[in-house]
């Protein structure tokens, strides 16, 4: 039964690792440039 | 022997160090305040918050212990990273106490402890948080140096050059940038890192195979190496202690706070832990797996490129043999490349975090009797920066490590953890806590794991602390915290101008 489980765990682990550095490159890369603009702009005069 | 190819694996390495030196010194032309040095702001939205959290959280040095608790205890091993795992879940469902932090407006957790204990407290938690904090953080260059100089096939000799241009090169941007280089680079280091260890992942499985693992873990560990409850080296005394620290890790953690911290709202901050909440179970069952193949493939006589101090304990170094041998050319570049953005997003967040403890904190009563300007702030954190730098160069060559890495690691942690975590509870929800509980707590949390420290170095008492183990004295750390600060809290006479924040 372990093995099962520790192989449902690592399916699991890698499945979901995968779809969220794809997920994350993307959507933080807006992140990024949206936090920037916002510093900028407060850090005018 | 090893597989990298300075001509195919050197030139993809040094295009991402390129890269990264470029991103992260490009943005110090943002920084003109403290507030962007040490919390970006306050503007990290939620993706590049999970970005930053978990390329923090797993470096070259994280690499190695649950590769080495793979290789130790099999699957096993990976209990802490769920028990993790579980905790940043819950918390970050829950917003328990990160919700009244981050909305308290805070730069650091001992800030939050002036408001209901007074400054000394804060002062007091700031010393015990740095202490534990540098002393956790010793090991990072070395080992991550002595990763380096095993898989890329350099001379061990050139462990201090390597250790050096390593930090040289985290320093200048992390001095320059503060957290906003920090949360950039971060960013280009997960996405790298997680390329890195992906790939390597599936190429172990797809080339030796889930059925070989397995085995292998059944040969050397039996069913111990499947439930950390049967290993003969964990029991429950193991997952007990786990779950203490993996808890207080995920709520007074400072690398993890400080992205908390940085968020835009309690909210953000909130799915930021959710989000990231699986990775922390991926940083060890990922590399626990690495640690597991080294188990699997490696024959007699591999550590032959150890040095006789490394073979004191050649567990640690199974993983980077095997991937010396194991991963082709240009795959070997995109493992060094991770591996070097693994462990300077981490080795630049951690130099960053203590240093703001040590500017807004213990600092803290220096600056309120000289006002300083924003540009006297920044020049003060950034030396501050580069001191803890010479100091982990200089303790990394220096300290001897006694038994495994994580143990070590989990020791030094408690050494805040235990009260740290206790006073934070105690600030949020028990109206009652009060200073003296909170000076028990600190002064207890912290007896418990520097004794056991210093003992071990000890001829006289180092067998004891062997049948001691770790795992007994970091329990009775934060028993220790727990009591103190009930006890010192009610001995205490209630006075109602005793300060109290809302839970929120």
């Amino acid at each position: 039964m372990y093995k099962w489980l520790w192989g449902m765990l690592v399916t699991a682990c890698l499945i979901w690792y995968s779809t969220i550095t794809v997920y994350v490159a993307v959507r933080g890369l807006v992140d990024i440039r949206a936090m920037l603009r916002r510093i900028r702009s407060t850090a005018q005069p | 022997m090893t597989n990298f190819n300075w001509n195919i694996d050197g030139s993809i390495v040094g295009l991402y160090l390129l890269a990264t030196m470029l991103a992260g010194l490009w943005v110090r032309k943002y920084v003109s305040k403290v507030d962007h040095f040490l919390v970006a702001g306050r503007e990290m939205n939620v993706y590049l918050g999970i970005a930053s959290l978990a390329a923090t959280e797993f470096g070259i040095i994280t690499c190695l212990y649950t590769a080495q608790a793979g290789y130790k205890y099999g699957f096993s091993g990976a209990t802490p990273g769920l028990i993790q795992a579980l905790a940043m879940l819950m918390i970050g469902a829950t917003g328990f106490c990160i919700k009244p932090l981050r909305d308290s407006g805070v730069v650091t957790i001992p800030e939050l402890f002036e408001k209901r204990f007074g400054s000394r407290i804060r002062w007091l938690a700031g010393v015990v948080i740095v202490l534990g904090g540098l002393l956790n953080m010793g090991m990072f260059l070395r080992v991550g140096g002595e990763f380096l100089v095993l898989v890329v096939g350099f001379d061990v000799g050139y462990l201090r050059v390597t250790m050096t241009v390593l930090l040289a090169a985290i320093a200048a941007y992390t001095i320059l940038g503060g957290m906003l280089s920090v949360l950039v680079t971060d960013f280009l280091q997960f996405v790298v890192m997680s390329a890195g260890l992906l790939a390597v992942t599936f190429l172990i499985l797809g080339s030796i195979g889930w059925d070989r693992l397995v085995t292998a873990v059944e040969t050397h560990h039996g069913v111990g190496g499947f439930n950390p409850f049967l290993h003969k080296d964990l029991g429950p005394s193991f997952v007990i202690y786990q779950i203490c620290i993996q808890t207080a890790a995920t709520l007074t953690w400072q690398a993890v706070t400080a992205r908390l911290l940085a968020a835009k709202d309690s909210r953000t901050g909130r799915k930021v832990f959710t989000g990231a909440a699986f990775f922390f179970f991926a940083r060890f069952l990922v590399p626990g797996l690495w640690g597991i193949a080294a188990l699997a493939v490696l024959a007699g006589g591999w550590m032959e490129p150890l040095t006789a101090d490394m073979q004191r304990d050649p567990s640690l170094y199974a993983m980077p043999v095997f991937l010396s041998r194991f991963v082709p050319v240009g795959l070997m570049g995109l493992l060094v490349a991770a591996m070097l953005a693994a462990d300077m997003s981490t080795d630049s967040s951690y130099m960053l975090t203590w240093a703001s403890v040590i500017y807004n904190d213990i600092l803290a009563p220096f600056r309120r009797t000289r006002a300083m300007t924003e540009r006297r702030g920044l020049l003060w954190n950034r030396f501050i920066v580069a001191g803890i730098g010479i100091y982990l160069l200089v303790f990394g060559l220096w300290y001897k490590l006694e038994g495994d890495l994580w143990t070590y690691c989990t020791i030094t942690g408690s050494v805040y953890l235990s009260s740290m975590s206790v006073l934070l509870i105690a600030c949020c929800y028990w109206k009652r806590a009060n200073s003296w509980g909170a000076v028990g707590a600190i002064v207890c949390g912290a007896v418990f794991p520097l004794g056991f420290l210093i003992m071990q170095k000890i001829p006289a008492t180092a067998e004891l602390t062997q049948r001691i183990g770790p795992n007994y004295s970091g329990i009775a750390a934060y028993a220790a915290a727990a009591l103190a600060m009930f006890v010192g809290s009610c001995l205490k006479p209630a006075s109602p101008q005793d300060p109290g924040i809302s839970p929120g």
